[in-house]
């Protein structure tokens, strides 16, 4: 199965400092896949993992469909998806705001998230813009919301850097 | 208002032990992760707690005091091995 | 911590079992400090850590035959250790109370809670004032023996029960299972205990830092 994995710079992971080889099979350690696997995002997932790098990722074994990611006992980087870099970061970010100023810009109770996404965007933090869109879409309408929010972002992704195609 | 999907910073910071100690949930440990991507707070709290283990490690015990150490001397002469 | 012994603790205990005085002195400089440092958590003052250190010693010496190496020596030293602590402390009067964790309530000394956004804000229970890295500080500051004075001052502060469980877990660097074992806790306790003394030491060196 293809997946997809955001990485620090250098094709390091974010929370286990794991400096990933490339083309190279990588097994996860431990008997419990759930807890020691190769972690991996489906387009949905995302916008929840944002990192410097964004990778293609081949799986191997007993795939397990998390909320937010999948896990595998074995997983291949495939190829770089060139096509992330900072500026389309910002892109995204500018993309979030915008729509959440469409729908709530006006709005009271709401605007000020508006603001919290421009403030956060001038600091260049991306993922805290996006996770205050997604919130202030769950204030509006609770959590599924929140979801159709994410969902929104992840779109967004998919058809900016041609992801999903064959 | 506290929302559902909430996993907020004041939950956050306690429960940076039992991640680092691998002990939470899987979901958990995923609510904590999704966190601390957009989080720089919790994020830097969690650095912080993992400096402080290793400055703590570092903290060297006096040596025991001469009178001791011959009183162990002494307990070892009187010890026979079997 | 290994979950047996090493090549070199292997050899101390053949040689303690031969009767060679210079393994026990080795074992003594090794893990003596430790051990006094572990004992007098437990107990009222610093001569009867020592003679708890002292009788632990002998313990060592009178058990040495029956150590199996289903755990590594220190860890093994250790448990008599606090088992001839624990058992002093008690004739003392002190029980430390590792399980009562019932009833500690609202410890001070964590986060204060007016470091986090209040329920009428857009984001409540997140950060209002978030903590600065101390990258961001000048470099000698974290490696300054300064801060090891704070982090053992702090140690000082703490309720025994927490004293040791930090000391025995990031001093000496027994992992869980070890610790658990020796204090005959639950992973839960030790946790709670772990993770109530941490959260102190790090707000005493966030203190210090600024």
């Amino acid at each position: 199965m293809t997946a997809y994995k955001f990485l620090e710079a250098g094709a390091v992971s974010p929370f286990a400092g794991f400096r990933w080889p490339l083309d190279e099979w990588v097994d996860a350690a431990g008997a419990d896949p759930c807890r020691r696997g190769i972690h991996a995002c489906r387009i949905r997932d995302l916008p929840f993992w944002l990192n410097d790098e964004l990778w293609e990722i081949e799986l191997d074994g007993d795939i397990v469909e998390q909320e937010r990611k999948v896990v595998a006992p074995r997983g291949r980087l495939v190829r770089r998806v060139d096509g992330w870099n900072r500026d389309v970061l910002h892109e995204f970010g500018s993309s979030v705001l915008a729509r959440t100023r469409t729908r709530f810009g006006a709005v009271a109770g709401l605007a000020g998230y508006v603001g919290d996404i421009q403030l956060h965007l001038a600091s260049g933090r991306v993922p805290l813009a996006a996770f205050a869109a997604a919130r202030a879409a769950e204030v509006n309408g609770g959590p599924a919301e929140y979801e159709r929010e994410r969902s929104r972002q992840a779109a967004w992704l998919a058809a900016r850097l041609g992801l999903g195609a064959a | 208002m506290r929302l559902d999907r909430e996993l907020p910073c004041i939950e956050v910071v306690e429960l940076v032990t039992a991640y680092l100690e691998d002990a939470l949930s899987v979901a958990d440990r995923q609510r904590v992760e999704e966190h601390f991507v957009f989080c720089d707070g919790c994020t830097t709290y969690l650095e912080q707690i993992r400096q402080t283990i290793v400055l703590t490690g570092r903290m060297e015990p006096e040596d025991i005091p001469p009178a001791l150490q011959e009183k162990l001397l002494a307990a070892f002469h009187d010890w026979t091995p079997a | 911590m290994e979950a047996a012994p090493s090549a070199e603790e292997r050899r101390l205990v053949d040689a303690l079992r031969a009767g060679d005085e210079s393994a026990f002195t080795q074992l003594v400089q090794e893990y003596g400090p430790s051990m006094l440092r572990v004992a007098r958590m437990f107990v009222s003052s610093r001569a009867v850590a020592e003679e708890v250190v002292q009788e632990a010693w002998v313990g060592v010496l009178n058990g040495i035959d029956r150590f199996e190496g289903r755990s590594s020596l220190k860890t093994w030293i250790f448990r008599i250790l606090t088992n001839t602590a624990k058992t002093r402390a008690i004739r003392e009067g002190r029980s430390i109370p590792f399980s009562a964790l019932a009833g500690e309530g609202e410890e001070p000394g964590g986060v204060d809670a007016d470091r986090f956004l209040g329920d009428d804000s857009r984001f409540p229970g997140h950060w209002a004032a978030p903590p600065q890295r101390w990258e961001a500080l000048p470099e000698r500051r974290l490696l300054a023996a300064e801060t090891l004075d704070v982090i053992e001052r702090e140690i000082a502060k703490l309720p025994p029960n927490q004293a040791i469980v930090v000391t025995m877990r990031d001093v000496e660097g027994f992992d869980a299972e070890d610790v658990r074992n020796a204090l005959d806790i639950s992973e839960t306790n030790q946790r709670v205990l772990l993770h109530r003394a941490r959260t102190k030491l790090r707000r005493a060196l966030e203190e210090y830092m600024q």
